[in-house]
């Protein structure tokens, strides 16, 4: 089995109509953003800025955890995960 | 075609095109392009076949240029927007100024954190300039309000004038290889010292082709009542350069107030400068009287310009990039508010009149005649 990523309607709109999940393999959730950036980079380009960082805006979840520390983002994902890039609440 | 005037309103809420024949009569508005994000910085190249660029700041997902071909009826994404290379540390936080080149397909870009870019294929990639990006005082920039912007890219020969946000003016003299801080007689209210070597907060500075050499300067005023530290810093807020930035001296005499954000020149005469003044307090119009103050002496003296304008309860900002003339034979003056206005000056500024009225909050307004 293999991990999900979900991509929002906002970014695979801003990220020129990407897909609405890629599939990619186990790995840590930085080996996942990897592969992301790999088949769709305008899309991770809209998760992480050119210095690698989570955009500031922008919140990760594997399952329903949200990915936050260093260790988070080490943490190895199993089969069957799914990644959720969500935008972070925020209006005006 | 016969010739029409074309603006480019960037706002909260993406970018508008208005577009009028030269009477300027009556404006049709086109838009949102980029809808829902926010539009910083545009630019109508009229070099060669006309284009419009324009910057798209996303607040969750990042930036993007945006080019058209077609005067502004639809848009499409450059390969690359403007990003700092690999192990440089920072990241684009928004894009504030867009400019033409040396080249016809050369354009320049400055960014927030403060940073210069170059592109020359028309904005499909871009490379960082390092003699102003890399520059030993850059890690000693703060942000102001608006962040740490590089918001004006002036060019006259190997002149290159920069506006920095808290970073002062910048000038290379060289084509943009180096760059050294130029402040001597721009001052700072919220330092100690009045008058630092570097960190000013520049708000616009304007030059004009038919006067090599002068520039005027928009810069953080509102410091005459300051009893802090320092002192009082009066009528530092607008400047006055004759010999390419070198050394500045005050204006501001004879202004309501010192502070505000845009100055533009009558592209006919060099002498001929309008300011927006602002209560510095609150960046709205003094007495909630909106005017503009023209000076056609150079900064000798000012008159002020209201007709058309409410006579009471207007407390409208005028941003940075918000301001800026047409190029007709007697050129109109517009200006965009961040309640939603686009405001038309016929007469070089004599007449006001309110082309449209609730736009979202207007962050740039260019113009030009296509």
């Amino acid at each position: 089995m293999s991990v999900r990523i979900h991509i929002p309607p906002t970014l695979r709109e801003w990220a020129g109509n990407a897909d609405k999940e890629v599939i990619v393999q186990p790995g840590s959730v930085q080996d996942a953003l990897i592969q992301l950036a790999d088949r769709h980079p305008a899309a991770y380009r809209g998760v992480c800025d050119e210095t690698g960082a989570v955009r500031r805006h922008v919140n990760l979840f594997v399952n329903d955890s949200l990915v936050r520390t260093p260790a988070d983002f080490e943490r190895t994902l199993s089969p069957g995960d799914e990644l959720f890039i969500m935008p972070a609440v925020s209006g005006g | 075609m016969s010739e029409r005037v074309l603006i480019c309103i960037g706002t909260k809420k993406g970018l508008f095109i208005a577009e009028s024949s030269k009477k300027r009569r009556r404006f049709s508005l086109r838009g949102p392009f980029g809808p829902g994000i926010d539009v910083y910085s545009a630019m109508i190249d009229t070099r060669g076949t006309p284009k419009i660029f324009a910057s798209s700041c996303h607040p969750f997902f990042g930036m993007k240029i945006f080019r058209s071909t077609d005067l502004g009826n639809s848009f499409k994404e450059t390969k690359s927007a403007p990003a700092f290379p690999e192990g440089d540390g920072r990241a684009v936080a928004n894009i504030w100024s867009l400019e033409p080149g040396k080249g016809k397909r050369e354009l320049w870009c400055g960014v927030e954190p403060a940073a210069l870019f170059r592109s020359t294929d028309n904005g499909n990639s871009w490379e960082m300039i390092p003699g102003i990006s890399k520059h030993e005082h850059c890690e000693h920039w703060q942000p102001g309000n608006g962040g740490l912007c590089m918001h004006t890219i002036l060019r006259d020969g190997d002149h290159i004038h920069l506006g920095i946000s808290t970073g002062g003016h910048y000038l290379s003299e060289d084509g943009g290889e180096t760059f050294s801080a130029a402040n001597t007689g721009v001052g700072a209210g919220f330092s100690p010292d009045p008058f630092p070597e570097f960190g000013q907060c520049v708000h616009k500075i304007a030059s004009h082709p038919d006067a090599p050499g002068r520039l005027y300067m928009q810069n953080h005023g509102g410091w005459g009542d300051w009893d802090g530290p320092g002192g009082r810093r009066p009528d530092i807020g607008v400047l006055r350069s004759d010999d390419h930035g070198h050394t500045w001296r005050s204006i501001a005499k004879g202004l309501p107030s010192d502070f505000g954000f845009p100055i533009c020149i009558h592209p006919d005469n060099p002498d001929v400068v309008y300011v927006v003044p602002l209560e510095a307090s609150t960046r709205t119009c003094p007495g909630g009287r909106p005017s503009v103050w023209r000076s056609e002496n150079g900064g000798d003296s000012w008159n002020r310009l209201s007709s058309g304008f409410p006579k009471k309860e207007s407390f409208f900002t005028v941003l940075r990039d918000s301001m800026q003339f047409d190029h007709l034979k007697s050129p109109a003056l517009y200006f965009g508010t961040t309640t939603g206005n686009l405001w038309i000056g016929r007469n070089g500024g004599e007449d006001w009149d309110c082309l449209f009225e609730s736009l979202p909050p207007i962050h740039c307004v260019k113009v030009a005649v296509v």
